[in-house]
């Protein structure tokens, strides 16, 4: 429900509660009104009457216009005046008038008169009638401008709101973002709120980014010295425990530069560095992969089924489809046995490596965090998987590992979106062969 | 070959030059942006080592400054910056070749050997020891004339080990130069052990001489005063 819509709600059951009331409040005072002005006048009229009769005109002769009785009493009552509301005086129970009798009381030279006079007022229930009807009135108008301003009224108020919404959602880490000016105090106070909030979660990306960048530079380059100063020390004259701390030297040095490279990578996959705007044929990385490893899978003597599916377009970056393949199958080749197999299975929702391997000794749900590893192959530096997950969280994919002995499996799913469909596939290869 | 090294850290140009010098090279030293460029315009040289992040500008803009001079050495790009939209920048704008740091001193010299050979022997392809002869476009090797059977990954590692005959290779280096960023998964470097013993197989099948040498704990090493 829009904000508009519940303001509007809460206004106008605010008005349906107290209306009766009013109204209530309303028929009271004006039929006091009435009462009021009505006895007055007729308590005049009295007054004027008992006047007659005290210059001398006899009781008979009073009757002229108003309804005015005057009887003669033998005593006064204790009363001076008598009111009496007679709401029904026709005798049926819808008379449109209620009559209203004053009786006063007056001793005139020496004789004691009651002077009566009536009048007809509107009944009660006329004057409920008439209030009823204005109030429907009332209550019509007052929903449908409360319904009409609030709307009208929400547009304008509501819209720097609306703007600070539309900005946030399109909010980039890469770019500060300026809210629009509001002279609202709550307004005012989000807006500034957001902004600070905005700059720095900006200025924080901005300055990791700023750290991986210089990271890479400044670990690079005192590595690159080290490496050097190695091999120029490694062609000196030395002897075989010297060349053995030469070699374990390099070997840390070599470790420290994987770590600090696959650090690297994994920040920038995170600071989303690479853009995805292509369809790239993932079988074809696949089978590039796969070739570049044949050596090593020869070496270990592992069998390898591949069942790829052809035309298998991707929605991910280049550098990182490589990378992703390389890092599966590197791992696959890495942890498996002599004389082995590795099962390659690629279709168009996902992308499956089964391996043979040792039992793994490490919870699967762990193997993705950073710097875990099985024990079995040390030498690793333990960020392949971390960066397998990262690659996969870009790119809108899941991947899933779970061992069934003797087989260590590890799916990728594909997200359906970043997958083209056979239609779009013509199309796609019609556009690249005319780039071509 | 002469060859200028651009690089503001002195550790790595000391390094590059006692590496270069040690090769037979002429090397000469530039620690910033204007000194190199004074020095291109003095001397020439047969290649440039260029690092891109200068104290007192950006390598790129010696690119440039070459090409409008008609400078025509060789530039092998050097960089801590490893990023493709780096590479692209460099080798578009002039670069022959583009390394990353930290690199090995044995890669770089075969990468500056193969922009020697194109740019100044006119792209002679041929690099020969002794009874051996490479062919680096048809990627053929021939031993007392008859062709060895060999893979591309045996040819690039005998070719790497010719061009840096007489020095000691780790098997960390051989690997970088052969695989590239795969050995970022690589757990050991037994297979270059087991190229290297199928080179050494196929080689002394074709009576050719056994040139390389095991340096125990460290690599290999192509001996040439083996005979």
């Amino acid at each position: 429900m829009k904000l508009v819509d519940k303001f509007t709600l809460w206004f106008i059951s605010v008005i349906v509660i107290t209306t009766p009331i009013t109204s209530y409040i309303c028929l009271n005072n004006i039929e006091k009104k009435i009462d009021d002005v009505e006895i007055a006048r007729l308590k005049a009229v009295n007054e004027h009457t008992a006047a007659r009769l005290g210059n001398g005109v006899a009781p008979g002769q009073l009757r002229d216009t108003s309804p005015t009785v005057v009887t003669q009493l033998a005593a006064l009552p204790n009363d001076s005046v008598l009111i009496r509301k007679d709401p029904d005086p026709d005798g049926n129970r819808h008379s449109l008038e209620s009559r209203l009798t004053v009786n006063s009381y007056y001793t005139v030279n020496g004789k004691h008169y009651e002077v009566s006079s009536s009048n007809y007022i509107p009944a009660s229930r006329q004057i409920l009638n008439a209030i009823l009807d204005t109030v429907a009135w009332k209550l019509l108008l007052i929903v449908l401008c409360v319904g009409l301003s609030a709307r009208f009224l929400s547009q304008h108020i509501l819209h720097t709101l609306r703007q600070t919404m539309k900005k946030i959602h399109g909010f980039d880490l890469k770019k500060k973002i300026a809210f629009p000016e509001t002279n609202t105090v709550e307004f005012k106070e989000l807006n500034t709120f957001l902004k600070k909030m905005t700059d720095k979660a900006v200025d924080e990306y901005t300055a990791v980014k700023e750290f991986s960048e210089n990271a890479s530079h400044e670990l690079q380059t005192p590595l690159a010295v080290l490496r050097g100063k190695l091999e120029l020390l490694s062609e000196s004259d030395i002897d075989e425990g010297q060349a053995a701390l030469i070699a374990d030297m390099h070997h840390a040095v070599e470790k420290l530069s994987k770590i600090n490279r696959s650090l690297i990578l994994l920040s920038k996959l995170e600071n989303n560095e690479f853009v995805v705007s292509e369809h790239i044929k993932f079988c074809r990385v696949a089978r590039d992969v796969l070739a570049a490893y044949e050596d090593r899978l020869e070496m270990k003597n592992i069998q390898v089924k591949r069942d790829l599916d052809k035309n298998i377009l991707l929605k991910i970056h280049p550098v990182l489809a490589d990378m992703l393949m390389n890092n599966l199958l590197g791992n696959a080749i890495r942890h498996n046995i002599q004389d082995g197999t590795i099962e390659l299975i690629l279709t168009h929702k996902k992308l499956v490596i089964k391996n043979t391997g040792l039992p793994p000794e490490t919870p699967p749900e762990e193997l993705f965090e950073r710097f875990r590893k099985s024990n079995q192959c040390s030498e690793s530096v333990g960020l392949g998987l971390a960066i397998v997950k990262q690659i996969c969280e870009v790119c809108d994919f899941r991947v899933s590992y779970h061992y069934k002995a003797p087989l260590h499996i590890l799916q990728v799913d594909f997200c359906p979106d970043s997958v083209i469909n056979e239609a779009a596939q013509d199309k796609f290869e019609a556009a690249e062969m005319q780039s071509a | 070959m002469k060859v200028l090294v651009v690089e503001d850290n002195k550790e790595i140009a000391s390094s590059i030059h006692d590496f270069l010098v040690r090769e037979g090279y002429i090397c000469e030293l530039a620690y910033c942006f204007d000194e190199a460029q004074e020095k291109l315009l003095l001397y020439s040289y047969d290649c440039v080592l260029l690092d891109i992040m200068l104290p007192d500008g950006n390598g790129l803009e010696l690119l440039k400054f070459m090409k409008e001079k008609g400078i025509q050495s060789g530039v092998l790009i050097i960089s801590a910056k490893d990023a493709m939209d780096d590479k692209i920048r460099g080798l578009e704008g002039g670069g022959d070749d583009y390394i990353t740091k930290p690199f090995h001193l044995p890669e770089l010299h075969a990468r500056l050997r193969a922009i020697y050979r194109r740019k100044q022997l006119s792209g002679s392809n041929i690099v020969t020891f002794n009874e051996i002869t490479l062919n680096t476009d048809t990627l053929e090797a021939t031993v007392h004339g008859s062709l060895l059977d060999i893979t591309r990954k045996e040819f690039d590692l005998l070719l790497y080990l010719v061009v840096n005959k007489n020095r000691v290779l780790s098997r960390q280096s051989i690997a970088t130069h052969l695989w590239g960023d795969y050995t970022d998964n690589l757990a050991n470097f037994d297979f270059v052990y087991q190229h290297i013993k199928n080179l050494r197989k196929k080689i002394s099948a074709a009576n050719g001489a056994d040139y390389i040498d095991t340096v125990y704990g460290l690599g290999y090493k192509f001996n040439s005063s083996k005979t």
